[in-house]
């Protein structure tokens, strides 16, 4: 794959070459896009009518990228007389300002050209190209060329500025400029977004935070007042300082502002999912509680204010469901897409409750859970109710829209995610057990609400007897005893789905694993068969769908290890727990710090470092949340009442880490951890 | 305006227990139009309650719609957020309060409940 460039500011991102240009691909998104729509699908430069070369490019800044370029090929640059500086920064739509130098020692003519074109196709639309329902057009004004496009009364355009006068086309601007010797000549050309709502006003402009978008400056501050919040990380292994460092610019970058909410979110991953998805928010603010809490309220406000409300088929909608994915784009604004939003997924409505607690148990924000009381009921109910498909007691899943609905509604929702051990596909609906045990919790978790802050001791022993009964009823039905592990999931018959997978993992951290089986489930996560030795795969590699690059059948997920070694801790697996925190921090090094969704499953000593997934998102917000979880797994930090127990496992050879400033209801405190023997991995 | 939407509107109060159970209050302005002509309703929202009225006075929110689109809306045809996307209809103000409203919309007509359909599937299966 050519290697891209982008840039982003929440959910509006620019990708390009690394020359800095945007020509139109069909595999992959490549353009300026805001709001699921792209408004820019062609920008081209060129000198003299031949394109140009990097000589470098500097994007040490997730907002804002330089391109140091040449005319011609790469081998005949080197006494170039003339190169082009293409300095881009991303906020409140897109400015690049352009400069010619002239090194000669003449004055010397040239042609500056960039062709531009907009498509404003929606994100759904990149992979499998429609004909668009609507018609575009183009303006040419005096310094500004403008594209529109429109479907009843659907309205998108694109304005493209410059500050030097240009020959304006409907195709491109031109400009035929002189320039002394060793002179140089600037322009700036300025790309706006609009989304027209009725009345003809950019509805963004009526969001109470942003004011209608923000300028690079406000959001460097923002950036970094974000980060200066954080509590500070001092430590000797070098990959793990450059992990958490990466981790909070990119979640920092990844926040957005919301049309339906006007309050900022994170969005999930760049570039496929740069919206705000149930599942993704949730796991990344159960990851991030110890370090910016603050985060979390609007995610969770956002998620309760969109709860289904109604049954509906084509969204998969339910009384009581949190969503699963919320797009703004023209496809699901004229329904040939079900996320407005769409709620296919069985997880999301207790990892509600279990993010509600949790973030209470840090915060002591009882305001919070006594206005999402309501909410959290619902979600409750939503469990025993439709939830529970067939009346077994039991989480499961099936879609009622088959033709663009989900057909998996677990986190591994890829078609082929479920499978038995050789490797046929159960029949729907199914039942996979993480589910389950998320299940076990929320009502674990809303018992404790229920008792300590909404006043209803009788509700919360209600929860309490039924979570005992669903974890005694899971551990008996579940569990394969030839195998010694919980199976995948449950069929529509109630058959063991067999395969042996990483959400026995999940399991752990739920809390619903029998004692006296922990020790046989942590042995299988860190076995050969699971353990590859950079992290936990998706599916262990001798089942009959194992593929090390298949997406959600062998690689290895971060967010997943994370989930993973957070169970190992709970029930006192610190060893184990500790070996994928240092898998993982190990990883990150091969990717500058910046862990991706996924990497392959191949096995450690194959290939010496963890083979890339060809079309992983990076930066990804669980991903991004990992180093985080694994600080908070290592420093054993669990809030209890009014204080943060503070119970360091270092992996051997990590050395010291010390946490400054950690936030919570005790105010804020420090922890220091320090593995057994001394850091010995000076070259790190 | 539609028989439908003035029936919709009077069943408001006495369904208001059930749908507005957050802790959700303000006055939203529905505008609804039809050709040049606009029909103003203000419902007034706080928790299990609702007042619906005429009144002309400022708002916390505006919902703009076509008395047709808001029919279908309150006979389950269309769906309130994907309207506001297409820009069919549009918003200003508070959007909790039509997060909040919106609730009282009802499901697509013809839609069973789902466990119904599941569980008469899995008994021709077992």
């Amino acid at each position: 794959m050519k290697q891209l460039v982008n840039i982003l500011d929440g959910n509006t991102f620019l990708v390009s070459d690394h020359r800095g240009d945007i020509e139109p691909s069909l595999d992959f998104p490549t353009g300026l896009f805001s709001f699921d729509t792209r408004f820019l699908s062609t920008w081209s430069l060129s000198l003299d009518g031949e394109r140009l070369h990097a000589l470098s490019v500097d994007s040490n800044e997730s907002f804002r990228t330089r391109f140091f370029l040449v005319p011609g090929a790469p081998t005949h640059y080197v006494d170039a007389k003339v190169s082009v500086i293409r300095s881009r920064a991303i906020g409140d739509g897109f400015e690049e300002e352009l400069t010619l130098l002239n090194h000669s020692g003449e004055e010397a003519e040239y042609v500056v050209h960039i062709d531009v074109a907009a498509d404003f196709a929606d994100l759904f639309e990149i992979k499998d190209v429609q004909r668009k329902k609507g018609h575009t057009s183009a303006a040419v004004g005096d310094k500004e060329l403008r594209l529109a496009y429109r479907r009843k009364l659907f309205h998108r355009e694109t304005v493209i500025s410059t500050s030097e006068p240009a020959h304006i086309d409907v195709s491109g601007m031109t400009y035929r400029i002189r320039v002394g010797p060793h002179g140089e000549w600037t322009t700036r050309l300025r790309v706006t977004t609009l989304v027209y709502g009725a009345r003809g006003e950019d509805f963004r402009t009526s969001l109470p935070l942003s004011g209608g978008g923000r300028g690079p400056d406000a959001i460097r501050a923002e950036q970094n007042e974000l980060i200066a919040r954080a509590p500070k990380l001092g430590c000797d292994c070098q990959p793990l300082a450059g992990a958490y460092r990466q981790s909070l610019n990119d979640l920092a970058a990844l926040r957005y502002e919301s049309i339906a909410l006007g309050v900022r979110l994170l969005a999930a991953g760049l570039p496929w999912f740069m919206t705000l998805f149930g599942r993704d928010s949730i796991i990344t603010s159960l990851q991030l509680v110890p370090f910016l809490p603050e985060l979390i309220p609007p995610t969770l406000m956002i998620l309760a204010g969109l709860q289904g409300h109604r049954l509906d088929d084509f969204r998969d909608e339910e009384p009581g469901k949190i969503l699963h994915e919320l797009r703004y784009g023209e496809t699901a604004g004229f329904e040939e897409q079900p996320h407005s939003p769409y709620y296919g997924a069985a997880d999301t409505t207790p990892l509600f409750v279990v993010l509600l607690d949790e973030y209470e148990r840090w915060t002591g924000d009882t305001r919070l859970v006594r206005r999402l009381e309501a909410s959290a009921r619902a979600a409750l109910d939503w469990i025993d109710t439709y939830g529970d498909l067939l009346g077994t007691g039991y989480l499961w899943y099936q879609t009622r829209n088959p033709e663009t609905g989900l057909r998996n509604q677990c986190w591994k929702d890829s078609w082929d995610g479920i499978s038995y051990r050789d490797g046929r596909l159960p029949d729907f609906p199914r039942a996979t057990c993480e589910l389950q045990g998320y299940a076990y919790d929320a009502k674990i978790r809303g018992a404790r609400l229920a008792r300590k802050v909404w006043g209803d001791p009788a509700y919360a022993d209600r929860l309490e007897r039924e979570a005992a009964e669903l974890k005694t009823r899971f551990n008996r039905d579940f569990w394969i005893p030839e195998r010694e592990h919980y199976a995948l999931a449950l069929d529509a018959e109630g058959r063991h789905v067999d395969a042996l997978s990483s959400n026995i993992g999940h399991l752990l951290w739920s809390g619903i694993v029998d004692e006296t089986r922990a020790g046989r489930i942590a042995e299988h996560l860190l076995g050969p068969r699971l353990f590859s030795g950079w992290g936990v795969r998706t599916l262990a590699d001798d089942q009959g769908r194992y593929n090390p690059v298949g997406y959600h059948v062998g690689t290895v997920w971060p967010f997943d290890n994370s989930i993973i070694a957070w169970g190992l801790w709970r029930y006192g697996f610190r060893e184990e727990a500790g070996r994928i925190c240092d898998a993982m921090v190990a990883a990150s090094r091969f990717f500058d710090g910046r862990l991706p969704e996924a990497f392959a499953g191949y096995e450690r000593g194959l290939t010496d470092y963890p083979v890339e997934y060809p079309t992983a998102c990076s930066p990804q917000a669980w991903s991004a949340g990992t180093p985080l979880l694994l600080l908070r797994v290592m420093l054993g930090l669990e809030p209890q009442d009014e204080h943060l127990i503070i119970d360091p496992a270092v992996p051997e050879g990590m050395g010291r880490i010390e946490l400054l400033d950690i936030p919570g209801r005790w105010g804020h405190v420090d922890a220091l951890g320090r593995s057994r023997t001394p850091h010995d991995h000076p070259g790190d | 305006m539609t028989e439908a939407t003035e029936r919709f509107f009077e069943s408001l109060p006495a369904r208001a227990p059930e749908v507005l159970r957050s802790p959700v209050s303000g006055t939203m302005q529905i505008d609804l139009s039809h050709g040049s002509h606009t029909v103003h309703w203000l419902v007034k929202l706080r928790p299990g309650a609702i007042e619906v009225s005429h009144d002309r006075r400022p708002a916390d929110a505006i919902w703009y719609s076509s008395e047709e689109l808001f029919e279908r809306l309150v006979t389950g045809r269309a769906q309130a957020i994907s309207a506001v996307f297409r820009n069919e209809s549009s918003f200003s103000g508070d959007v909790v309060l039509l997060l909040a409203f919106r609730r009282f919309f009802p499901d697509p007509p013809g839609t069973r409940d789902p466990r119904e359909i599941a569980r008469d599937q899995a008994g021709r299966l077992r």
